[in-house]
């Protein structure tokens, strides 16, 4: 890894680090940042798979999901601490999406079919769990209320959960920048733009997807287990399409593999923030506005920049840089 | 993510800004009759917990989050009209007249039907309006993520969601008017048990079949326990997913154990489906049941259905024929603004804001130098015993007095009938429009 590489980093997690302070610790804002934060750490891993990998993944519920379950089945069963949960978490997550993905894989399902087999993944899971009641079932399952005992990582503010999800989008944007650079990275790419040329070239396509798709529900399936500790609960409704969906959407929009990689968190910063002004301001008055919203957004997007929006950050960070450079030069 | 051959970009930049043209005309037009909660509230609206010269409050906050978008936004949407009109209503009645007249102003956000959606909305909520009462959120896990918040703040809950466990949760700052779902098994349940007797006719087996989410499970639960206490014998419970689309193993099962009552828990599409599959078959209990606020005697379930639902029955936690002159004033004015009856969703809303309006008077004269104080609010709830006035007007036992717990001690459900493809009182006698019929039609021995 370069010193290039990392400097962005840093300055981004000094900015996030921030921002509850910004806001002054109020509890709204900081949970909406925490969500904002937990939708961007999951839109950044599903770069990977997305992004990198070029595969329409629509599992990213199945993963939080099974994360969760895991996490959360252990704390209340076993008295496990989350810290030992969450990555036993996303090693579950990570053998399910083996067990679907090795076959899928295998006899070459690829874009609008991969999709369709990933979303459904999320529906039969969510069924299967409210049928299996020794785990699941229909009733939530409340997680142990010991608030501030970081052995069961409960907490009553959302701060705490924030830094955490800090933490792990920094691990995850590492991760992305180190899979980038790495050979996995440059055959990824390859696979991307042409499955066909790259089987030619010699390239283990299927090795090679697996292997992303792998990476992506590890970590995925992690951050569901922070999500049930922020939510408090597990319940089958854990396993949403929507969430697949809006972790789709906003990277799709934000141009997941093709430009610079902070263009994810940002878009998912800019439309989670628009979309919940829309649902707090005219939410009362227009049910629904920010679905409206979501759906003007990518219809928009696909259509004038169908390689999402991360040239269009690059582009006006260069003017504002320039612009200051300018300034800064006739000002000296 | 491949490049596509660009349409007009002028094309649909200009397509665009109209669009958003159109949106922001819609946004205006839409918010001009609704009262516009501003972003910054008067200075009294926030519960003052330390002045100590009495301070003269002219208007509090009533916070509600309901689900106005997604898959339960037809309950979230009533529930808000609903409170809308209540809000008005005691405001044009004279506000809180213990409080020197003092106003209530409803602010309502959406949960977005979800778990997130609902804390979010709770948060906010409390962080800029900072409302000593909020009022929501239909869905009963929506409402147990909202708990987490308000019981941290401090801020009383009224819920309108009826899952039993809400109240078990040792809550301080919870309280509940509307019948829980057992209660709504259980009134299933004594409603046929009271008919066969008045009738002289004897029933000894019961088979439960609902639908199998917390919803439906805790309702059956109150019937199964109900059967029992009565002595009947429970031959089975059948549950199955709310999204079915064959109900004829349900159906062909009830025929094999043949009970004489069928308890059903229905959601939605599941009871038309049930009811239309048994008139196909030819098959008829001596009543069937429902339990849990909607299904069998829903207008839609009624024009779905047609007479394969003649003679069902349904419990609901409120009663839009409820013969009190408040409730039909409040009908009345409910039709004329929103065109339609008020069902379960906004019925709930009624009494449950009304119980609201006589905890904020109590609370004033029990606490006249600070009535708003979480603690003295809490208390006032507790002392409630209301008997008359629009909250008992409105509320099927017409008693509400909560418990420890939160729930309403008094809590009860109507039964109503389809009779003649209309929906129509039976159950308590006391206030019934119309005599039940028992056994239903097509029903053969």
């Amino acid at each position: 890894m370069r010193a290039s590489d990392l400097k962005p980093i840093v300055a981004l997690t000094a900015m996030l680090a921030a921002l509850p302070l910004a806001v002054r610790m109020n509890n709204y804002y900081v949970l909406l940042l925490t969500w904002i934060l937990y939708y961007s750490t999951l839109v950044t891993a599903w770069n990977v798979i997305g992004g990198l990998a070029g595969q329409l993944d629509l599992a990213a519920a199945s993963y939080i999901g099974l994360g969760a379950y895991t996490m959360g089945t252990l704390l209340t069963r076993l008295d496990v601490t989350p810290w030992v949960g969450i990555p036993l978490g996303g090693l579950v997550a990570a053998g399910f999406a083996a067990l679907v993905g090795y076959p899928t894989f295998r006899f070459g399902l690829k874009e609008a079919w991969y999709a369709l087999a990933t979303i459904s993944s999320v529906v039969v899971l969510q069924k299967l769990f409210l049928v299996w009641e020794e785990i699941g079932g229909p009733e939530e399952r409340y997680l142990p209320a010991r608030y501030g005992e970081l052995y069961y990582l409960r907490f009553r503010g959302y701060a705490p959960y924030y830094y955490i999800l800090l933490a792990v989008l920094v691990m995850v944007l590492l991760l992305n920048v180190k899979i980038r650079r790495s050979k996995t990275g440059y055959y990824l790419l390859a696979i991307r733009e042409n499955e066909e040329a790259a089987e030619i070239l010699g390239i283990d396509v299927r090795k090679y997807k697996l292997r992303a798709l792998l990476i992506y529900a590890f970590v995925t399936g992690c951050i569901g287990g922070i999500f049930a500790l922020i939510s408090g609960y597990l319940h089958p409704h854990h396993f949403d399409t929507w969430t697949s969906l809006q972790v789709a959407i906003l990277g799709i929009v934000g141009g997941a593999g093709v430009g610079s990689i902070y263009s994810l968190p940002a878009t998912t910063f800019i439309i989670y923030s628009i979309s919940e002004l829309l649902r707090s301001t005219l939410g009362g008055w227009i049910p629904g506005i920010h679905l409206i919203f979501y759906g003007v957004i990518l219809t928009v997007v696909v259509l004038l920049k169908p390689e999402g929006l991360s040239e269009t950050y690059e582009r006006l960070y260069g003017r504002i840089r320039a612009a200051l450079l300018r300034r800064r030069a006739g000002g000296g | 993510m491949r490049r596509r051959p660009g349409i007009g970009r002028t094309v649909l930049v200009g397509a665009l800004i109209v669009l958003i043209i159109l949106v922001a005309v819609a946004a205006i037009y839409v918010r001009k009759p609704a009262p516009t909660p501003s972003p910054t509230p008067s200075p009294t609206t926030a519960a003052p917990t330390t002045a100590p010269p009495a301070p003269k409050i002219e208007e509090i906050v009533i916070g509600m989050v309901e689900p106005l978008s997604g898959t339960h936004s037809i309950f979230g949407i009533e529930a808000k009209q609903a409170a809308e009109l209540i809000i008005e209503d005691i405001n044009a009645k004279g506000g809180i007249k213990s409080l020197g007249g003092a106003k209530l102003k409803l602010v309502v956000e959406d949960s977005k039907d979800s778990i997130e959606g609902a804390k979010l909305a709770a948060e906010k909520l409390i962080s800029q309006y900072h409302p000593p009462i909020i009022i929501g959120a239909y869905i009963s896990r929506h409402t147990a993520a909202m708990a987490e918040v308000t019981e941290r703040e401090k801020v009383i809950l009224v819920a309108d969601a009826l899952v039993d466990f809400l109240s078990e949760k040792g809550w301080k700052y919870f309280f509940r008017a509307c019948p829980k779902t057992s209660i709504h098994g259980k009134t299933a349940m004594d409603f046929v048990y009271e008919t066969a007797q008045r009738k002289g006719i004897e029933i000894s087996t019961v088979v439960i079949i609902n639908e199998d989410s917390v919803f439906g499970r805790y309702t059956a639960l109150g019937a199964y326990h109900e059967a029992l206490g009565l002595g009947l014998t429970v031959l089975d419970q059948i549950e199955y997913p709310y999204d079915i689309a064959d109900a004829s193993p349900i159906v062909s099962r009830l025929m094999e154990l043949d009970p004489d009552v069928v308890i059903s828990v229905p959601y939605f599409s599941d009871g038309v489906l049930i009811a239309t599959t048994m008139e196909e078959v030819g098959y008829k209990p001596m009543i069937v049941a429902g339990a849990g606020g909607c299904g069998y005697c829903d207008p839609d379930s009624i024009s779905a259905a047609g007479s394969a639902v003649e003679g069902f029955t349904q419990t609901y936690s409120y009663n839009p024929f409820l013969n009190t002159p408040y409730n039909r004033e409040i009908v009345q004015k409910f039709q004329e603004r929103y065109g339609k009856l008020p069902t379960e969703a906004g019925g709930i809303i009624f009494y449950s804001l009304w119980t609201i309006k006589e905890a904020l008077e109590l609370a004033g004269q029990m606490f006249p130098e600070d009535p708003l104080n979480p603690d003295n609010l809490r208390q006032a709830f507790l002392a409630l015993d209301i008997t008359s006035g629009p909250a008992a007007e409105t509320y099927p036992s017409g008693h509400i007095k909560f418990g420890p717990n939160g729930d309403n001690i008094y809590a009860m459900a109507v039964v109503l009938q389809v009779q003649d493809g209309e929906p129509v009182l039976v159950y308590p006698f006391e206030y019934a429009q119309a005599e039940p019929i028992f056994p239903i039609p097509g029903y053969k021995p």
